[in-house]
């Protein structure tokens, strides 16, 4: 077998002439009566439990399609698997991007599959509007086509400890969190704007995931004394902790993250009076099972009857109906440039869902800047805008 | 003897057919398909490292995602925290990798076998996996550490096409490497270890020696795959290191064959390429890896590679595991 250097080289030349990223088609995924949007999501794995977003955003996309589509084009949903792994995730960018070409990208719950996918959509240049994952990093800096429809983690943490000083009086504040990022993206902001208003946790203590009891944690609290607590924990953890403070008589009011549900903490602890003190973030307008959202609730289960609803189900709809307010506001004569200025042009939108509005700039691609919270008023949980006020 | 090596020749001729056809594959491929495409070279690095421990070897070892995620982390901290390009990152994680080989072969050398071995080394790449996880200054946490991507020594690493010419380079050059070393004295005292510890030693073979030289090589490979898949994936995370993943590279080494170098390759290829026609089904990929593994277990024992063994006897490796 005799082998020429010179042929070897002439088709490496040409592999790579035909490489190199193709520039992004503005109308790429459009046809004359549909826009294919590709939707990505953990549809397998541990973290499954996620995709109930994306699930909830493509019944709101049938929902659009069955009232006649926008201007007069049907949205076609790819989905595609990530698996909540970011090398799974870059290959399902990849394969919506340049294999099944489509216009652009809407949904991504796992902030570090979203993350990971990052610098191959800003890349390709189509417009991503992420409907789930929470992480800063993707929509800080802004750029041009990528949009973040749900609050951030500095959002979030935030929003707890402005509902921690809306509670009269509120001086001593202490933080018992995992010692993981997770934990440390809703503390570290909320810290950030206690210290902005002249407050200094009292405690700061970590609760290690997997730990099945938090005597040593109430102890300190109880001696700390404080007004507000400021709780970074899983759904397992937090249910472990409000027991054991009620064990050790502690009745301070506690805030939680978007990461635990009120009606499952109460389900995990069993009784009304060890969560009556208990708040979450809260993102929606409504309880879950309140009047304002029964109709998205209706519309799910519309198109997916054995669907099992919980907190996430509800989470990217907000940003569907900005997207269509978008998209509707871009004219038929469809670009993706077209999209993403007037997705910049985007202010105060009430989604009718999100208890934030969504405001987009070309400055500031992080639409959802509040969150509302819930807790339990006389026995009922309740959606509130502040301490002891309902939203 | 003549036969014998013609034999040999016509092989070696064989095995490097492949990657000439494979310098075509580009002009094939969209970014997708040469994204996969790379994930298989990759995974062939790592199924056959793993395979050298368990299969070559005999050891019950599953440290080999320690070694991945090992490699991938030295190779994102030198490139994004010490700034070194890409390719000169490569060496230092598979030299990271054979570190971890080296510390992962001290329990085997303290006479832990089987069940238990599993054991510790899956409880060694968890350790590692709380450490990429809780050192976030070095690592980036769950956050990620991003890998730099710009022109190394003139080349384009952000194209595929450009990182799979690489990897395919790579990857032969280490699959050579490892033929060559299991065709070596070193090689034959490795298949004599799994063999029969005790009798090998009573021919005068440093066994502990060779033990040590096979974890560290094999973790000197799937150490340089951590560094390639730092670059693929452009960020590592903690979560790319897990259970999961060992999962799927000891499948991977099951269905190509155990201790067969064509089968590491074989079922790195297979166990990349077929979940991708399997997308479009969520959940399917769970079930389709487990039945995979259950027909080929139950059907040819032996995985891929001796299918190729039954078309020739030219495929046919002396450290095979029967």
């Amino acid at each position: 077998m005799k082998f020429k250097p010179k042929k070897l080289g002439l088709l490496v030349g040409l592999a790579l002439a035909a490489t190199g990223s193709a520039a992004a088609d503005e109308t790429t995924g459009l046809t004359d009566d549909s826009i294919k949007i590709g939707v990505m999501g953990p549809f397998s794995g541990n973290a499954s439990s996620y995709s109930k977003a994306e699930i909830g955003l493509m019944a709101f996309y049938q929902m659009i399609n069955d009232e006649g589509g926008i201007n007069g084009r049907k949205i076609v949903a790819v989905q595609e698997d990530t698996g909540c792994d970011p090398a799974k995730a870059l290959a399902a960018a990849k394969k919506l991007i340049h294999q099944d070409e489509v216009f652009m990208l809407h949904g991504n719950s796992c902030s570090g599959a979203a993350v990971a996918i990052k610098p191959e959509i800003v890349d390709a240049g189509l417009p991503w509007i992420v409907a789930h994952a929470v992480s800063d990093t993707i929509s800080v800096p802004p750029v041009e086509n990528i949009f973040h429809g749900v609050p951030t983690g500095n959002t979030n943490g935030e929003a707890m400890a402005a509902f921690v000083l809306s509670k009269p009086d509120t001086k001593k504040v202490a933080i018992v969190e995992h010692s993981n990022d997770w934990a440390h993206s809703y503390s570290n902001p909320a810290r950030a704007y206690l210290k902005g208003h002249g407050i200094e946790p009292v405690a700061e203590l970590v609760m290690e995931r997997g730990q099945t009891d938090a005597t040593a944690q109430v102890l300190k609290l109880r001696q700390a004394n404080p007004d507000f607590i400021i709780g970074a924990l899983y759904e397992a953890e937090t249910a472990i902790f409000l027991r054991d403070m009620k064990k050790y008589g502690l009745d301070t009011p506690v805030m939680g993250t978007a990461g635990t549900d009120l009606e499952n903490t109460l389900k995990r602890v069993g009784d009304l009076d060890t969560v009556k003190n208990y708040f979450v973030l809260h993102p929606y307008v409504d309880n879950l099972d309140g009047p304002l959202m029964k109709k998205w609730a209706d519309m799910i289960h519309k198109y997916y009857p054995d669907e099992e609803l919980t907190n996430f189900s509800y989470i990217s709809i907000g940003s569907g109906v900005a997207l269509v307010e978008a998209l509707k506001a871009a004219g038929p004569d469809l670009t993706r440039s077209k999209v993403m200025a007037e997705l910049d042009k985007i202010e105060n939108l009430d989604t009718g869902i999100l208890s934030s509005t969504i405001t987009w700039s070309p400055e500031e691609h992080r639409g959802a800047k509040s969150s509302a919270v819930a807790g339990f008023v006389d026995g009922q949980p309740t959606v509130l805008k502040a301490w002891n006020t309902p939203y | 003897m003549q036969t014998s090596t013609g034999t040999l020749s016509k092989r070696r001729r064989i095995f490097w057919l492949v990657p000439l056809i494979a310098l075509a594959l580009p002009l094939l491929t969209n970014p997708y398909t040469q994204f996969i495409a790379n994930a298989m070279l990759i995974y062939t690095l790592v199924t056959l490292g793993f395979s050298v421990v368990i299969g070559n070897l005999g050891q019950l070892a599953f440290a080999n995602t320690a070694f991945f995620g090992i490699g991938a982390y030295a190779s994102a901290i030198a490139s994004t925290n010490l700034g070194l390009p890409w390719l000169a990152t490569v060496p230092l994680a598979g030299l990271a990798g054979a570190f971890g080989g080296f510390l992962a072969s001290a329990a085997a050398l303290r006479g832990i076998r089987l069940y238990y071995l599993a054991i510790v080394t899956m409880a060694f790449g968890e350790l590692m996996r709380w450490f990429y996880t809780h050192t976030g200054v070095l690592t980036g946490g769950t956050d990620g550490l991003p890998v730099s991507r710009e022109r190394d020594f003139g080349l384009a690493l952000t194209s595929d096409t450009v990182q799979f010419y690489v990897f395919l380079i790579i990857t032969c050059l280490l699959v050579a490497g490892t033929v060559n070393l299991l065709r070596s004295r070193i090689g034959r005292a490795i298949i004599a270890v799994r063999e029969n510890e005790i009798a090998t030693a009573s021919l005068g073979i440093p066994t502990s020696q060779i033990i040590v030289t096979a974890f560290m090589w094999s973790g000197f490979i799937v150490g340089i795959a951590g560094a390639m898949f730092a670059l693929h994936t452009g960020r590592v995370f903690p979560e790319s290191f897990g259970l999961t993943q060992l999962i799927v590279n000891f499948a991977m080494v099951l269905v190509g064959g155990l201790g067969s170098v064509a089968g590491a390759v074989l079922g790195a290829v297979a166990l990349t390429a077929l979940p991708e026609y399997v997308r479009a089904f969520p959940g399917m990929e769970e079930i389709f890896f487990g039945v995979i593994v259950m027909v080929v277990l139950l059907v040819m024992p032996k995985g891929l590679a001796s299918l190729l063994a039954r078309v020739s006897p030219i495929f046919q490796q002396r450290y095979h595991r029967d």
